[in-house]
């Protein structure tokens, strides 16, 4: 069972509770308990399931700890402290394993000044850099408290030996939850924290969480699917001081140029009047880039005292700016993804964020990182650069201050998670197959999974899809009467040095001689041609060679490019903002239709969205323009359709479907797929997150088409769909590669991502001819179209559409509607293929006949 | 079928010398899967038989008065596994069927080809000359070689060439034959006999061979899918 617990205990119960030393210590060092504090330590205590939702900085750490050391204290104390690991503390970050070791050490030396003697309380961090000689202490001497990865703690786990260790642990910590319950990290760490609990049975779990929601379904991916668990959820106490920025007041005639300029002296004004800035990019190149331009730009005012700090830096550069930060030495410092997470950095009075964080959640938490005391005021401050972005980014900001937090996606049923952890398992020790499938549905990621599917999974582990006399090459299992182990000699090593969820990058490097000049997308260079002319940090280059790699170019300054830029796996705008913003459109649609003045129009939208003025009457006049333009603003309840002509003569189709770019990339696909199938050709289609273009040569009935589909055969449809895509090769290779399919480090040697891919397709093509339905080629499909895309909530819509619950709009148009400009220039290429091969290359040489005749 | 030089014919993937009736074939790289098996990518093995019956059903019904194969037979470098061993042996069996005469050029894979061909009775060549056709892997030019010196036709395997033929809205690779010049005499350069991958893609690739070491824009490319396809230059293969 699922339960909230909303009352907090009272203070002298939690006094009770402690050791005389903890709760002297704790009353010199704090006045009272924090409010997470108030609500989890008796149940910690306990030994309940909990899930503690708090922001940072409301003494998270003691939060989940203070029990367990009073506890351990206690038993020092006494005489009875045991050689044994009590607590399991698992977060996703080694740096936050360091900083939570000396937060731990701290205080249990200051404890033990209290006490005058020493407890002899081992607290140890074990992960990928820990030294052998490290490694062999632990195990003759494991501590009380192990701070470690999910990665490491599944390679303990099938230690023969340190195995013994986890055999009678009372409490597993699962801290930064909501950082992996959505993706394959957080999947791996629940099938562990199964294996830990069939080692120990007895032990308690504990969750700690920034805000997050859907809260139930967190709790129980935290518990396991059948466990109880307490969910204690203390949101946001502070103030929050938001504003939404633009450098210019005009988002539409300002230059580029000019509007840069602006932009870095706004974000310099605002550094300067603050102690400690923090600034978020999406990406670790615009990071480099705004550090660059403001040590550029401002000379004077950024020296040492500025400095990037995101995961492609070194370990040491990373914990010198960390350091540097905290000893209050910094002015400005600029991530992108990195110092989201509970990382002590000391004092910040401002967080700026370039560019919409795309959803609720993660802008609390980077707003968050302000003034990391309780009871202050948080200030954020957002830039937008575009009008789409203004909207958003202000719906964004009424979210966070209303407390509405969107909800995240948890992958279930990934196939190639349980074949690399069924593999874990079975080096661990030998396991009947019936109590092995009943541990993994414990997990929340697999209480669903089928029996085929499981079995899928074992008979692609033991070999037995290839022919008897190659199967000793395959096989990594054996299974016999209904049991399964570890097969091979190098197994354990295989599993140790390939374990892990996250995939290699994928970047070449771009070079001129041997200058190098940045990286491209491994995807990006395969649709470069020789001689093709690409933008690269703002420059033009010529595309000469690839070799492995490494891309060869030639700067060729000023001319204009001919491959357009290439967006990668951009973070897409959440669902459930998606429809906020929708529903925002849909309430001044009805204003316009209602023909309220302009004066009460932007006084609705100061109220609604908490907009000052300027800012309101910017984005009236976006919706205005709009409105009359074509007497249509697309809502959540109203797709419009609308078709023009290109400059080059080829029709295009706009949907303007606001749901976010994982709905919009279903959506997109299917209507372009049935378009294709009808017409026989490729379509290109372009996606962003408010909404997708189809473009041919021929005309074509878009609107028949989406009309055309139905919700019951999306999935099938789709999977066909994107079956010829980029993004469903690049998928499968992770797939292949957590499958252990395609080991990335095998006999001391690690292969190149080039390889990988290269290799990935010879082995898709392979399983195709086994099965279209093999475990592999199923899984990538599932991530590609549940985890990458939103299946789910496509469905949803289509049903909506199909119940005349969303209406559908189709206009013609002789220039593009404003809403469309933003999409026609920033969506996300990708082709739809329906030719098959042979028929793709007949079409060209009949192209090149065609060329060649007229040369002549 | 289609001619790419006077007598000189493509079928499938191999070169009919009509004046020699002689088959030309290029690198087969059995062993291809193996290798990548033993570098921890477990792909299921379909090369073999692949390559059998594809080679079957091109020369179905004929007979020739040799049949030369470019090199890289086999393709692992240093050592040889029982299975690439069986494998090449009874790859060679096949082609006897349709020949009684075999050469085997080395190629830069082949350092230990020579027991494999002594169980059959071959003979490892550095090159074959047949009247003004030369003929050899292609790893190496031979300057100092009479033959070569003489040679007007150069026909050489090695680059596996292939090409990538693009739209600008999606981009397929096939694999092709190419011709062109070399100091004076004819190059032609025959593709992989490798089914498990098309090859180096020689429209964007840097290249291996030294007889490639040159622009190739006047080159001519024929891909081979169901059939073969003349597409002309290389250079009217760039965008538009």
């Amino acid at each position: 069972m699922i339960s909230y617990k909303t009352k907090e205990d009272k203070e002298e119960e939690i006094f009770e509770l402690l050791n005389p030393i903890v709760r002297d210590w704790f009353r010199q060092k704090f006045k009272t308990f924090s409010p997470p504090q108030k609500f989890a330590i008796t149940e910690i205590h306990s030994r309940q399931n909990v899930l503690v939702s708090a922001p940072t900085g409301t003494g998270k750490t003691l939060c989940l700890f203070l029990s367990i050391l009073n506890e351990l204290i206690d038993s020092s104390q006494k005489g009875i402290l045991q050689n044994k690991i009590y607590a399991v503390y698992t977060s996703p970050l080694k740096s936050l394993n360091s900083d939570i070791s000396l937060n731990l050490k701290g205080p249990l030396e200051e404890m033990e000044k209290i006490a005058r003697k020493k407890f002899g309380i081992r607290i140890s961090v074990r992960t990928g850099d820990t030294t052998t000689a490290e490694r062999q202490k632990m195990l003759k001497t494991p501590p009380h408290i192990l701070i470690t990865t999910p990665e490491s703690l599944s390679i303990l786990l099938a230690s023969p030996k340190f195995k013994d260790h986890l055999k009678n642990v009372d409490f597993g910590i699962i801290d930064e939850v909501h950082s992996l319950a959505e993706n394959k990290r957080g999947t791996q760490l629940s099938l562990a924290f199964e294996r830990l609990q069939y080692l120990s049975l007895g032990m308690a779990r504990i969750g700690a969480s920034a805000t997050i929601e859907p809260l139930e379904e967190i709790a129980k991916f935290v518990a396991g699917s059948k466990r109880d668990c307490k969910i204690i959820n203390t949101p946001l106490i502070k103030q929050l001081d938001l504003k939404v920025l633009s450098p210019s007041s005009d988002l539409i005639e300002e230059p580029f140029g000019l509007m840069h300029q602006k932009m870095y002296e706004l974000l310099d004004g605002l550094i300067q009047k603050h102690k400690t800035t923090l600034i978020f990019t999406n990406t670790r190149s615009a990071t480099e880039r705004v550090v660059h331009h403001l040590k550029d730009k401002f000379p004077k005012n950024y020296t040492e005292n500025i400095g990037a700090h995101h995961g492609s830096l070194s370990k040491e550069h990373r914990l010198d700016i960390e350091k540097r930060m905290r000893d209050g030495k910094m002015k400005c410092v600029v991530s992108s993804t990195s110092l989201e997470l509970g990382l002590d950095i000391g004092y910040i009075d401002l967080v700026i964020l370039l560019g919409s964080p795309k959803s609720v959640a993660r802008f609390v938490q980077r707003i968050g990182r302000s003034c990391h005391q309780l009871n202050a005021t948080i200030k954020g401050r957002v830039i937008v650069l575009d009008r789409d972005d203004l909207i958003e980014c202000s719906v964004m900001a009424k979210n966070a201050l209303e407390n509405k937090i969107d909800k995240i996606h948890i992958p279930k049923n990934s196939l190639d998670v349980l074949a690399q952890e069924i593999y874990g398992m079975a080096n661990q020790q030998i396991w009947e197959e019936k109590e092995l499938f009943k541990l993994i549905k414990n997990s929340y990621c697999y209480e669903d999974l089928s029996k085929k599917d499981f079995d899928d999974v074992l008979s692609y582990l033991d070999g037995s899809y290839t022919s008897l006399e190659d199967r000793h090459v395959y096989a990594k299992i054996w299974r016999n009467e209904g049991k399964i182990g570890k097969k091979g000699k190098l197994s354990r090593v295989i599993y140790m040095t390939n374990i892990g969820t996250i995939p290699d990058e994928t970047a070449v490097t771009v070079k001129i001689g041997e200058r190098k000049i940045g990286y491209i997308e491994e995807a990006f260079l395969e649709r470069l041609k020789r001689n093709d002319l690409f933008v690269l940090g703002g420059q033009v280059y010529q595309f000469l060679f690839a070799r492995g790699m490494v891309a060869q170019v030639q700067a060729s300054p000023g001319r204009p490019p001919t491959v357009p830029a290439w967006f990668s796996e951009m973070l897409p705008l959440s669902f459930d903002l998606a429809n906020d913003i929708g529903k925002f459109r849909r309430l001044i649609e009805q204003k316009f239709e209602n023909k309220k003045s302009k004066d009460e129009m932007i006084d609705f939208i100061s109220e609604y969205l908490y907009t000052n003025r300027q800012t309101s009457t910017a984005i009236y006049n976006y919706m205005k323009e709009q409105y009359d333009y074509c007497k249509h603003i697309p809502n959540d309840k109203k797709i419009l359709i609308e078709q023009f002509k290109d400059e080059r003569g080829n029709k295009k189709i706009i949907f303007h479907t606001m749901f976010g770019r994982r709905v919009n990339d279903c959506l997109s696909r299917a209507v372009a797929f049935a378009i294709s199938r009808l017409e026989h050709k490729d379509v290109e289609i372009g996606i962003n997150d408010n909404g997708f273009y189809i473009s041919s040569s021929k005309p074509i009935n878009a609107l028949r088409a989406l009309q055309a589909l139905k919700s019951k055969e999306l999935r099938k449809i789709l999977e066909q769909a994107i079956e010829k895509t980029e993004i469903f090769r690049r998928r499968f290779r992770h797939c292949a590669t957590r499958s252990l399919m395609i080991l990335r480090q095998y006999k001391g040697r690690k292969k190149r991502v080039g390889r990988q891919q290269v290799s990935s397709m010879i082995l898709m093509s392979a399983l195709k001819r086994i099965s279209d339905d093999f475990s592999i080629l199923k899984e990538a499909k599932r991530e590609v179209l549940e985890d990458l895309m939103d299946v789910d909530h496509t469905i949803d819509i289509l049903k909506n559409i199909e119940d005349g619950k969303i209406e559908l709009k189709a206009i013609f148009t002789e220039i593009p509607s404003p809403f469309s400009f933003n999409l026609i220039l920033q969506a996300h290429l990708d082709v739809l293929k329906i030719e098959d091969k042979i028929e793709f290359l007949k079409r060209m040489h009949s192209q090149v006949l065609a060329k060649i005749s007229l040369n002549k | 079928m289609m001619e790419i030089h006077k007598d000189i014919e493509i079928v499938d993937l191999f070169l009919h010398l009509k004046r020699f009736n002689s088959l030309v074939i290029g690198d087969v790289h059995i062993g291809y899967e193996e290798a990548l098996n033993k570098q921890g990518i477990l792909i299921p093995r379909f090369q073999f038989k692949d390559t059998l019956k594809r080679f079957e059903k091109a020369v179905k019904g004929k007979k020739f008065d040799s049949i030369i194969l470019l090199g890289d037979v086999k393709h692992e470098f240093g050592t040889i596994s029982e299975t690439e061993w069986r494998n090449t042996l009874q790859f060679i069996d096949t082609l006897s069927e349709y020949t009684k005469k075999i050469y085997l050029i080395k190629g830069n894979h082949d350092k230990v080809l020579e027991p494999i061909a002594e169980k059959r009775n071959l003979e490892v060549v550095d090159n074959v000359k047949l009247d003004d056709i030369f003929l050899l892997h292609g790893h190496i030019i031979p300057e100092e070689n009479e033959d070569y010196k003489k040679a007007k036709i150069i026909i050489i395997g090695h680059e596996h060439p292939a090409i990538s033929i693009t739209d600008n809205l999606k981009t397929e690779t096939y694999k092709c034959f190419i011709k062109g010049k070399f100091k004076g005499k004819i190059l032609i350069v025959v593709p992989s006999f490798n089914l498990v991958t098309q090859g180096t893609d020689i429209s964007k690739e840097d290249l291996l061979s030294p007889f490639l070491d040159q622009n190739l824009d006047n080159f001519e490319v024929f891909i081979v899918e169901d059939k073969i396809y003349n597409f002309g230059k290389i250079k009217n293969l760039r965008g538009k």
